[in-house]
């Protein structure tokens, strides 16, 4: 009872006041007895509130979030991370999820119950309204840039992003053109099936049912203009090594893909390679190149770059967030890697010369 | 000036061979005896006073955790009983009640505030409510604005002509480069009456940029001598404008609204607490600008190149800045801003470490013969600081002319050598 009405003055004051506002007048009156009366306001940290929770499908939910006045707006297609301290597991857990509603108070996470994933079963099982945790300010580059003809091409719960940026397309003035290819194992499982629908502008497919006839290769084919498309790509990623592998067969300029990437690539775990030689690397955005030695060949190419104080664009060291994603021109890389996308905090240098963009 | 004689001193010792900083030395008597890669010499410099620096950084523990926490528990106390004479005692009684109110909000505004925001608590997660990113000044002064003028420029450009914002606070005129105004001749009481007394209020302006048009109005010359708001950090004019009202209203709320009321609500007189509020807000600016002003206008203006090497930077730190004397409760009413050469050079170390580190620059100065430069009080620096204020408020001070810096004296005897 108290928790909701605490809820709904939280809601109301953000409202009421913005974030900005709400801002100056908590941190200016931020001490220990502040802190005690309010830890949701008068926080350092930037939290989240559960405010609602609605179920998707049989095993999806979609939370909707009440951000403290920490938050910064975020863009459709952006994702958090939550950091959850997990009662009687002692550790944090952080995972990432990409925000599939949002307006102006409040936003939502669609989280797919998967029975190996620690984090989604604590939400599935123990979130409720009023709980509240620790969540990131919003990341990730899988925004809409103003293009004129897009593809979007996801999979499974792979939809959350896909399905935030069509709908910010779709409530602009003038909309671009748009193909959407979403994948599915059957119609009960698919994410946003009504929404989607609605829209008139998503080609459904599905993998275990239908006809079974046509490979993910022959129906990204129909897509006659797929060269002349940017395409925006999510999904599993076995489906996404798929769907570039394609992409590299009909020699896509990936410079105009944008793809979503949060859990390590599975290839992390490979070792570095011992190199025999020094490698040098060329940054082609930056104009300017680096060595790496033989005897650094375990270092990453990030922490490599960083030991000959050449900055290159990074967040979070382990290949989740993906803000260090770069193309590889020419040149091979062990660890992390998607096609000839690479991921510089995790992956290392595996030939002599390398050319990231 | 204590250490001008030091430094005297051991300029006629004998210098031993192979010294290091032969070359700076001799540049320091003016003549060219033996020259040698000065290069090297900076790095030397360097090194040494990154060893300070490291040492301490390696130190950092539970007892900087505690100054800084128990600064704060100070604080408090101060405030409380402040506050409460001043609602509590009758008509001038109050005024009892003034100087705790002043100690709690220079403490806030120095030893707390301003320490805080230089980041010297960043690295302790367990108070986060001291570090840089989360911390709220009682004082009315935008954080962030602050942080960019203060510590990205001033701290590295210290005493630069047409870079160092804090060289001319307001229309200030301290050194014979800038041009003169018929303003100027007024400056001496205009500062001493009126701006002194609303100098953190005046800090805001400047910082976020909100003088510049006031200047460029109001003087011929527009901004020229004036270090102009880096462009790159510039806030637009409606974004400092909001920033200034924000940072001055949570003052003005406080401290002429909240509590007056609060006092007006008791029946004790709004008046009372409003004038003593005043005061001390007043008496707040006046310490805190005669504190930071008499250690830097003295000194002479240093080279814009003075940034290229790590050890020119770090002399011109050291011949930018002066102390003053006093014990260690006096430093945290200075916010140990007393010890400003120690600062300058380790503006991330906290405060209250200065006065062990002084010992250390002070072996590193003589050991290379680098200038460190001390006044013998706080009033004697005051003195000093308005006797430059009155000599460059008088268009011709050839006659008065500013002191070169030790890096410029030091290339001009290299360039005398040359030619001989």
């Amino acid at each position: 009872m108290f928790n909701k009405r605490l809820t709904r003055m939280h809601i109301g004051l953000i409202r009421a006041l913005g974030r900005n506002r709400l801002e100056y007048l908590a941190s200016n009156t931020m001490n220990a007895l502040t802190q005690r009366v309010d830890p949701f306001i008068w926080s350092f940290e930037c939290q989240a509130k559960v405010i609602a929770i609605r179920q998707e499908t049989a095993d999806t939910k979609t939370f909707v979030l009440l951000p403290n006045q920490h938050f910064k707006r975020p863009q459709p297609g952006q994702h958090i991370e939550l950091s959850i301290d997990i009662a009687g597991q002692g550790d944090r857990l952080v995972r990432s999820y990409t925000l599939s509603e949002m307006d102006d108070t409040t936003v939502s996470i669609t989280v797919k119950r998967s029975p190996k994933g620690r984090l989604s079963r604590w939400l599935h099982d123990s979130a409720q309204l009023g709980t509240t945790f620790d969540i990131s300010q919003p990341r990730g580059r899988f925004v809409y840039r103003q293009q004129q003809k897009l593809l979007f091409i996801c999979a499974g719960s792979g939809i959350t992003p896909g399905y935030a940026v069509l709908r910010h397309i779709l409530a602009q003035p003038q909309v671009a053109d748009i193909a959407f290819f979403y994948r599915s194992p059957t119609p009960e499982l698919t994410i946003f099936q009504q929404p989607l629908t609605a829209t008139g502008k998503v080609d459904f497919s599905y993998s275990q049912q239908g006809p079974q006839d046509k490979s993910l290769a022959e129906q990204l084919t129909a897509y006659g203009d797929i060269l002349e498309r940017d395409i925006y790509l999510c999904g599993p990623e076995s489906f996404k090594n798929a769907v570039l592998k394609f992409l590299a067969g009909i020699y896509y300029d990936f410079e105009r893909l944008e793809l979503e990437q949060f859990a390590p690539p599975s290839t992390l775990t490979c070792q570095p390679r011992k190199l025999d030689e020094d490698v040098t690397v060329h940054l082609k955005s930056q104009n300017l190149s680096f060595v790496i030695s033989a005897q650094d060949s375990e270092l990453t190419i990030l922490e490599a770059a960083e030991a000959q104080g050449v900055q290159m664009p990074h967040g979070c060291r382990t290949g989740m967030c993906g803000s260090c994603r770069t193309n590889l021109v020419s040149g091979e890389v062990t660890g992390s890697q998607l096609g000839k996308t690479i991921y510089p905090c995790s992956a290392f240098a595996a030939s002599r010369e390398l050319v990231l963009q | 000036m204590s250490l001008k004689t030091k430094s005297a001193a051991s300029a006629t010792e004998p210098q031993t061979n192979g010294d290091p900083c032969a070359a700076i030395t001799d540049a320091r008597n003016g003549e060219t005896t033996r020259g040698c890669e000065t290069t090297k010499d900076y790095e030397a410099i360097h090194q040494a006073f990154e060893a300070i620096k490291q040492k301490h950084r390696d130190d950092l523990g539970p007892k900087d955790t505690r100054h800084i926490v128990a600064m704060r528990r100070y604080s408090r106390v101060f405030e409380v009983l402040g506050r409460g004479l001043i609602l509590a005692l009758p008509g001038p009684l109050a005024l009892l009640g003034v100087p705790f109110l002043f100690l709690h909000r220079n403490l806030e505004t120095l030893e707390i505030g301003h320490n805080v925001l230089h980041g010297q608590y960043d690295s302790f997660a367990e108070i986060p409510q001291f570090h840089a990113r989360n911390f709220r000044w009682k004082a009315p002064v935008d954080e962030l604005g602050w942080r960019q003028e203060h510590n990205a420029v001033h701290h590295v450009h210290t005493n630069v002509y047409e870079k160092d914002p804090d060289l001319n606070h307001g229309f200030l005129r301290t050194n014979d480069q800038q041009p003169h105004t018929k303003l100027h001749y007024l400056q001496l009481p205009l500062y001493l009456l009126w701006l002194y007394p609303t100098m953190l209020y005046n800090f805001d302006s400047q910082n976020l940029g909100v003088m510049e048009r006031f200047r460029a109005r109001y003087f011929p010359k527009g901004n020229q001598g004036y270090a102009v708001t880096d462009e790159k950090h510039a806030f637009s004019e409606t974004e400092a404008r909001r920033r200034h009202r924000r940072a001055t209203w949570r003052i003005f709320f406080k401290e002429y609204l909240c509590f007056p009321l609060l006092a007006l609500v008791t029946g004790t007189g709004f008046v009372k607490v409003f004038l003593a509020n005043l005061l001390a807000d007043l008496l707040n600016s006046y310490w805190t600008a005669l504190t930071i002003q008499s250690t830097h206008f003295t000194e002479p203006l240093q080279p814009e190149d003075a940034l290229k090497n790590k050890g020119r930077w770090y002399i011109s730190q050291l011949d930018s800045s002066v102390n003053f004397k006093g014990n260690r409760w006096q430093s945290v009413l200075w916010g140990h801003l007393n010890y400003q050469v120690e600062h300058h050079l380790f503006p991330d170390i906290p405060s209250h470490r200065y006065p062990d580190m002084a010992l250390e620059v002070q072996a590193v100065c003589r050991q290379y013969q680098l200038p460190y430069k001390c006044n013998s009080s706080w009033g004697l620096a005051i003195r000093k600081v308005i006797g430059v204020m009155w000599r460059y408020s008088f268009k011709n001070t050839s006659s008065h002319s500013m002191e070169e810096s030790f890096l410029s004296k030091q290339q001009s005897a290299q360039q005398v050598k040359h030619v001989q």
